[in-house]
C-alpha cells in the first residue's frame, strides 16, 4: 500500500527536487559548452544563414532531405514513434498531477498507445544495436542501459495510464524522478545538444548557399 | 623513454585540448547517439563495409574517447560506462591513419546525421593535434613546407616562372591564332588574379577564356594548392595563403580567381578570412563562377554543336558540399553539351571520389584510396557517360586513377578545359 501522502510527494515535491537537479546540471552543461571558443566565418556570406537554419531544423520532419533517412525510411519512422512515445510520457508526468480532469480514460489510453508503440520500437533498437555489427562495435554500456532505461520509463508509463493504480503511478513517478537525474549525463542528452548543432551546421550551411541553394545571379 | 613517451602524451593531451572547441566540444558530446546513420553514407563503408574501424562513427569514437575522459562528468567518474579512454602513444600513431588516411573530410557523414555530428571537426582536430607533435604525414608537410619556401625564395624563382608562362603564351597564341594573346605577369591594377596549380592545364584554358573576354587579369606567382590545410595547421596554412594575400595587395587586384582546385577555394573563400583582423580588399571566387558569369552575360560563346560526347560532372566535395557551388557547373555545362548524365546522388550529396583531404598526395596510400574511390567509380559506370568532368584537380587526378584501376573507359577533364575547346 502507498500512503496517500507518499504519491504526493513522490508526484510533486520529488518532481521538483529532480527537476530542479536536472535544469542545473544542463544549465551548468550548456555554460560549459558556451564557454568554449567558436570560431566565425567571417568571409562575406553567399547566402543566407537563417534560411540555412530553418532548413537545417527541417530536416526533423523531412526524411526525403537526407540520403540516410532516404534510403533507411523505416529508421525515421522509428525515430518519430518513438520521439512522440518519450514526449507522451514526459507530458503525463505534467498532466497526471497537474491537470487530472484532463486525463480521463480515453485520453490515457491515446497517450499509453503512443508510449505502446514506442515502448515496441525500444526493442527494435535493442536488437539492432546487439545484431548489427556497426553498432556493437561501438557501442559502450551507456548505450544499452540507456535505451533499457527509456524502456522501463515506457512501460512504467504506459502501466500508470492504463492502470491508474497508486502502485503504477508511485513506480511512474519514482522512475521518472531517477531518470530526470541521470539523463543529463547520459547519451539521453542529445535532444538538447540537437538544438546547438543544427543552428551551427544551418549557418555554415546558409552562408555558404549549400542548402538551401543560393540564388543564382548574373544570369 | 619512458619520459620521452609521457611528454609526447602530455603534449598531445594539451594540443588536442586547444582543439577543443564549442563544434568540437558539441560533436565530442552526448550529441552522438551511436544510430549508425552515418555507417552506409561513408565512401570508406559504401566500398566494402567490412573494416568496422573506418565507419565515420566509429573514427569519431576513437577521438571522442579520449575527450571524453577529461571533458565528460559522468566519464570521468566511470570511463568504462561511457567508453572513455586515457591518451596513450599508441592512440597518437594509431590516429594517424583514423584522421589522415581513413577519412577525406568530405563531410558526407555531417550532411547525413540527424542531429548535426560534425565529425570532420573532430578529424580537423586530430590532424591538427598530430601535425603539433610532428606525427602527421611526411609527405603533406613536406609539400606545404615547399609552398611556403617558394616566397622566401622569389627572387630566384621569378625568371624560370616568367619563361615558362612566356612558353605558354606562344602555345595561346598559336591555339588562338592571335599573336596579342597574353598571359600577364603582375600586371598592376588589373581586374583579378587568377591563381593556377603547377601545370598548364590549368593555366592555358584559363588564359584563353580570359582572352576570348578582353579580361583584364594577371596571373599569380603562386599555387593556389594549400597543403597546411590538409593537415589543418593553420600557420602553415596561413604562411601559403599570405603570399596570395600580400601579392593581390602589392598588385592592387579587385578580386582574387581561384582555379579549380576544391581545398584551395575552400580554403581562401571561406576559412583563410578568419585568420585575418582586417577584411580583404578584393573578392573571392572560383574560375566556375566567372567562367558561368562570362556565358551568362555572353562575354564569351560557345558552340553548343562542338561536344558530342556524353558528359558527366563530377561534384568535388569541397566545392559543392563544402562551398555551394552547385548549379554553376552544371549551367555552364548546359550551354555546350547535349548530352548531360547526373550521377546519383549528386550536389551536396555527391559522393567522395575518395582523393580529397590530401589523400591523393600520398603515394603510400594509393590502394586506400582507389578502393574508397569504388562508389565513384560505380556512380560513374553507371552514367555510361564518355566523359567526366572534375572541377578539381585532385578528384581528376584521383578519377584519372579510378578509370585505369575500374576500367572505365572515361575521359577525364576539368571545366575550363572543355569550354575552351567549344570557344567561338
Amino acid at each position: 500500500m502507498i500512503s496517500e501522502s507518499l504519491l504526493h510527494f513522490v508526484e510533486f515535491e520529488l518532481q521538483i527536487i529532480a527537476l530542479t537537479i536536472f535544469a542545473i546540471l544542463y544549465a551548468l552543461k550548456i555554460v560549459q559548452l558556451v564557454k568554449l571558443p567558436m570560431p566565425r566565418e567571417v568571409a562575406p556570406a553567399s547566402g543566407n544563414p537563417a534560411k540555412g537554419v530553418a532548413f537545417s531544423f527541417s530536416t526533423l520532419i523531412n526524411p526525403f532531405s537526407m540520403d540516410s533517412t532516404t534510403k533507411h525510411l523505416w529508421r525515421w519512422m522509428e525515430f518519430l514513434i518513438y520521439h512522440l512515445g518519450a514526449l507522451s510520457a514526459i507530458l503525463a508526468t505534467f498532466t497526471l498531477p497537474f491537470a487530472p480532469k484532463m486525463m480521463a480514460y480515453p485520453v490515457r489510453i491515446v497517450f499509453a498507445i503512443f508510449i505502446g508503440l514506442g515502448a515496441i520500437v525500444g526493442i527494435s533498437k535493442i536488437i539492432r544495436r546487439l545484431a548489427n555489427p556497426h553498432l556493437r562495435y561501438v557501442s559502450v554500456p551507456d548505450d544499452y542501459f540507456s535505451l533499457i532505461a527509456v524502456e522501463i520509463y515506457f512501460i512504467a508509463a504506459a502501466g500508470c495510464l492504463v492502470y491508474f493504480t497508486d502502485g503504477w503511478r508511485f513506480v511512474f513517478f519514482l522512475i521518472t524522478a531517477l531518470f530526470l537525474v541521470y539523463v543529463p549525463f547520459s547519451k539521453i542528452s542529445h535532444y538538447v545538444f540537437w538544438f546547438f548543432a543544427r543552428i551551427y551546421l544551418g549557418i555554415r550551411f546558409g552562408r555558404r548557399g549549400i542548402l538551401p541553394k543560393k540564388r543564382l545571379q548574373h544570369g | 623513454m619512458d619520459n620521452q613517451k609521457e611528454s609526447l602524451v602530455q603534449k598531445g593531451k594539451k594540443e588536442l585540448d586547444k582543439r577543443f572547441s564549442r563544434l568540437v566540444g558539441l560533436s565530442s558530446s552526448n550529441l552522438c547517439v551511436r544510430c549508425g546513420l552515418c555507417v552506409d553514407a561513408c565512401h570508406y563503408i559504401m566500398s566494402d563495409g567490412k573494416d568496422l574501424a573506418v565507419s565515420p562513427v566509429a573514427k569519431a569514437e576513437q577521438v571522442r574517447q579520449v575527450y571524453k575522459k577529461h571533458h565528460d562528468w559522468l566519464s570521468k567518474v566511470f570511463p568504462r560506462w561511457t567508453g572513455a579512454q586515457k591518451l596513450t602513444e599508441e592512440k597518437l600513431k594509431d590516429w594517424r591513419e583514423v584522421a589522415y588516411k581513413n577519412c577525406s573530410m568530405c563531410q558526407r557523414c555531417t550532411v547525413n546525421c540527424p542531429l548535426g555530428v560534425d565529425i570532420p571537426a573532430i578529424m580537423g582536430a586530430t590532424r591538427s593535434t598530430l601535425s603539433s607533435l610532428d606525427l602527421a604525414p611526411e609527405m603533406l608537410t613536406m609539400l606545404a613546407d615547399m609552398a611556403i619556401s617558394r616566397e622566401e625564395n622569389l627572387d630566384a624563382f621569378r625568371n624560370s616562372f616568367v619563361n615558362q608562362i612566356r612558353s605558354m603564351e606562344k602555345e595561346l597564341q598559336e591555339k588562338m591564332g592571335d599573336p596579342s594573346a597574353t598571359i600577364p605577369v603582375e600586371v598592376q591594377n588589373a581586374n583579378f588574379l587568377y591563381v593556377p596549380l603547377s601545370g598548364a592545364h590549368t593555366i592555358l584554358p584559363a588564359a584563353h577564356i580570359f582572352n576570348k573576354a578582353k579580361e583584364s587579369w594577371t596571373i599569380s606567382m603562386y599555387e593556389a594548392a594549400n597543403y597546411g590545410i590538409f593537415l589543418q595547421d593553420t600557420a602553415r596554412s596561413k604562411k601559403i595563403t599570405d603570399r596570395i594575400v600580400n601579392e593581390a595587395k602589392r598588385l592592387g587586384v579587385n578580386e582574387v580567381i581561384i582555379t579549380e582546385c576544391g581545398h584551395a577555394y575552400s580554403t581562401f573563400r571561406w576559412t583563410a578570412p578568419s585568420w585575418y583582423d582586417e577584411p580583404w580588399p578584393f573578392r573571392v571566387r572560383n574560375l566556375v563562377e566567372v567562367i558561368d558569369e562570362y556565358i551568362q552575360t555572353k562575354r564569351i560563346k560557345v558552340d553548343p554543336e562542338k561536344i558530342k560526347e556524353s558528359i558527366t560532372l563530377h561534384d568535388s566535395c569541397n566545392l559543392a558540399r563544402n562551398s555551394g557551388l552547385i548549379e554553376e557547373p552544371r549551367r555552364i555545362l548546359k550551354a555546350l553539351v547535349k548530352d548531360i548524365r547526373e550521377m546519383s546522388p549528386n550536389k551536396e550529396r555527391n559522393i567522395c571520389c575518395g582523393g580529397g583531404g590530401g589523400l591523393v598526395a600520398n603515394p603510400e596510400w594509393a590502394e586506400t584510396r582507389l578502393k574508397a574511390g569504388k562508389p565513384k567509380a560505380e556512380q560513374i559506370k553507371a552514367t555510361q557517360a564518355e566523359v567526366v568532368v572534375a572541377s578539381c584537380d585532385n578528384c581528376r587526378h584521383q578519377i584519372e586513377e579510378l578509370n585505369d584501376h575500374y576500367d572505365l573507359k572515361v575521359k577525364v577533364t576539368g571545366l575550363s578545359e572543355i569550354i575552351s575547346e567549344a570557344l567561338i
